[in-house]
């Protein structure tokens, strides 16, 4: 058979609706299908009159059963539910800025159990006594009661807390007056006070402002009211008397770590320690002698490298080239298991495959068939292709 | 009245790109570059020549089909590295010639080029859409027995009608050497076919 004169033709014949289908999934890929339909509908004869129709495409409607919605708020008043936008909800939220602590001496550590309970006083302990009064109240009576209130006597007698609810950043005003409610002699003033102002702070307060209390011991209320038999509340932050303990920074002498308490020693014996990191080397021992590959292998592999390696010849000697003459073809037989110590292919053959005749071709068939011989022709073909070469 | 005129520009276009040698498509891509519509163009020109040309290297139908669609797509991503140093087909020969490579190493990692892979003439009595002529079917086969180098020379040459030059250009390699390749391949499958009958 001559190929170059006897022309076959190919084996595979598709069909153009599959070169129609994929040329539809390649544009589909790429998204540009709307584009070609457009250009395929202006091209039709006739349609230069028309403008270029492109379909719009239709979402169908989703079929959301089994499928988990997003989540939504809704809205109190009009209980209308729209979905949650997280960037634009979080614009509201207030970051409240990590607490921080300053102390003068050693930041890294402050003994809160050196800090007495007087200083930070517990708010069970006070919500028997204190009485509750609004601003506007306390407004009202500062109008009503400021004339006729004796500027000399001043007595301690119920002070009341503001509300925790009611932020008072600092003492702004004291306002000094009487409750109405009594009317007994003599009138009741009161003190609001906020939460954030010590008993240190407001005992000093009341003495600067009051220099009765200043000069004279703490009086209890009922020496100061002997008329009124009726059970009076007890004076809230009348000076008690308390030792002032100064808050103490320094480091307890016990171990500083209350919640975990006391360290236990171990009672496990030191040589236990010693012999398990012995079993640790020895089981890490064999098993790495165990990954280890075979030593024998391992030489012969450096030696079969030794005997491979060939000295390189000198630059300037001319290199020699096989020239093979023109129509005949280079086969190269390699028949492995007829040489058993074949090291490399030193058989070349030049066959000139016109002369060939049919049984030599057909033995030769055979013989690469059985896997007895190869045939090859070397060439220089094809470096890795890239596109910055064109 | 402007839509009018825009219609009647595109139309002008699109026979005009239809109408265009390759010589003066490859003129139009370095011009204008590679617009949808010209894209669509070089699609219908070369999408069976792609696809018989894969076919040929890989046997499969579905291998071909991949190695066709992932060559377009490149050919839509890199537009812009045509250099219009060789023809538009050579271009795109050579992309579609890679992707085969690319796929025939992602079934197979080890595979050699150097060795021919007669594994594969099984599969092609039993693939899609053969041309029913049994010599051609026999040829293939005997494709099988070659080097992959060598049946892509002869595949390019013997089939696509490809010259040395375009073929040199697309495997980076000397005439000469494409020469000797084709004319061993011819001779080995001469065998081949001598044998198989």
């Amino acid at each position: 058979m001559d190929l170059e004169n006897e022309k076959i033709g190919p084996a595979y014949a598709a069909p153009d609706t599959y070169f129609k289908d994929t040329e539809m999934r390649l544009m589909q890929r790429l998204g540009i299908q709307n584009d070609i339909q457009a250009l395929n509908v202006a091209v039709e004869p006739g349609a230069e009159q028309q403008k270029p129709h492109i379909e719009l495409q239709t979402v169908a409607p989703l079929d959301t059963t089994g499928v988990q919605k997003r989540a939504r708020k809704q809205d109190p008043i009009t209980s209308k539910s729209s979905g949650i936008n997280k960037e634009l909800d979080a614009l509201g939220n207030v970051v409240i800025p990590p607490l921080t602590f300053t102390t003068n001496e050693n930041p890294e550590w402050v003994n809160f159990g050196a800090i007495s309970e007087e200083v930070s006083a517990s708010p069970e302990s006070l919500n028997d006594q204190i009485k509750v009064v609004s601003y506007g109240d306390l407004l009202t009576n500062v109008e009503s009661t400021d004339a006729a209130l004796p500027a000399s006597v001043e007595t301690p007698m119920e002070e009341v807390a503001a509300p925790a609810a009611i932020p008072v950043p600092e003492i702004t005003e004291v306002v000094e007056t009487a409750l109405p409610v009594i009317d007994q002699e003599p009138p009741v003033v009161v003190h609001e006070v906020p939460e954030s102002v010590g008993l240190d702070e407001l005992e000093s307060y009341l003495t600067t402002k009051n220099p009765l209390l200043a000069d004279t011991a703490p009086v209890p209320v009922a020496e100061v009211t002997p008329v009124n038999n009726a059970p009076q509340p007890e004076p809230l932050n009348t000076p008690r008397a308390v030792e002032e303990r100064p808050i103490s920074l320094e480091a307890p002498a016990t171990a500083f770590a209350p919640i975990a308490g006391r360290q236990k020693e171990s009672a496990t014996p030191g040589w236990l320690g010693v012999a398990a990191a012995l079993a640790a080397i020895v089981a890490a021992y064999f098993i790495w002698t165990a990954i280890q590959p075979p030593k024998l292998d391992t030489e012969e592999v450096v030696l079969q490298q030794e005997e491979t390696t060939q000295p390189e010849a000198p630059l300037d000697e001319p290199v020699v080239t096989d020239t093979i003459p023109d129509g005949l073809q280079l086969v190269e037989p390699l028949i492995m298991e007829e040489m058993p110590k074949y090291k490399e292919p030193n058989v070349y053959t030049i066959i000139d495959a016109e002369e060939m005749p049919e049984r030599t071709k057909r033995a030769l068939q055979d013989l690469e068939d059985h896997n007895l011989a190869t045939f090859d022709m070397e060439d220089e073909l094809f470096e890795e292709l890239d596109f910055e070469s064109l | 009245m402007t839509n009018e005129s825009t219609n009647h520009t595109t139309i002008t276009n699109a026979q005009r790109l239809s109408n265009c040698t390759e010589d003066e498509l490859t003129a139009e891509l370095l011009r204008a570059g590679m617009s949808s519509l010209m894209f669509a163009e070089v699609v219908k020109r070369y999408q069976k020549q792609i696809y018989y040309h894969c076919r040929n290297l890989l046997v499969s139908h579905d291998d071909a089909d991949d190695a066709v669609q992932n060559a377009f797509i490149k050919i839509w991503q890199n537009a812009d590295q045509f250099k219009g140093d060789s023809l538009l087909r050579t271009w795109i020969y050579r992309i579609a010639t890679n992707e085969s490579i690319n796929l025939i190493r992602k079934r197979r990692p080890n595979i050699d080029f150097d060795e021919a892979q007669p594994e594969m003439a099984e599969m092609i009595s039993e693939d899609l859409y053969l041309s029913g002529d049994e010599i051609a079917l026999k040829l293939q086969k005997a494709l099988c027995f070659l080097p992959f180098k060598q049946k892509l020379v002869f595949t390019l040459r013997y089939f696509e009608s490809l010259t040395y030059a375009e073929i040199a250009l697309l495997t980076s390699t000397s005439e000469g050497a494409l020469k000797a390749s084709y004319h061993h391949a011819v001779k080995k499958l001469e065998i081949y076919l001598n044998v198989l009958r």
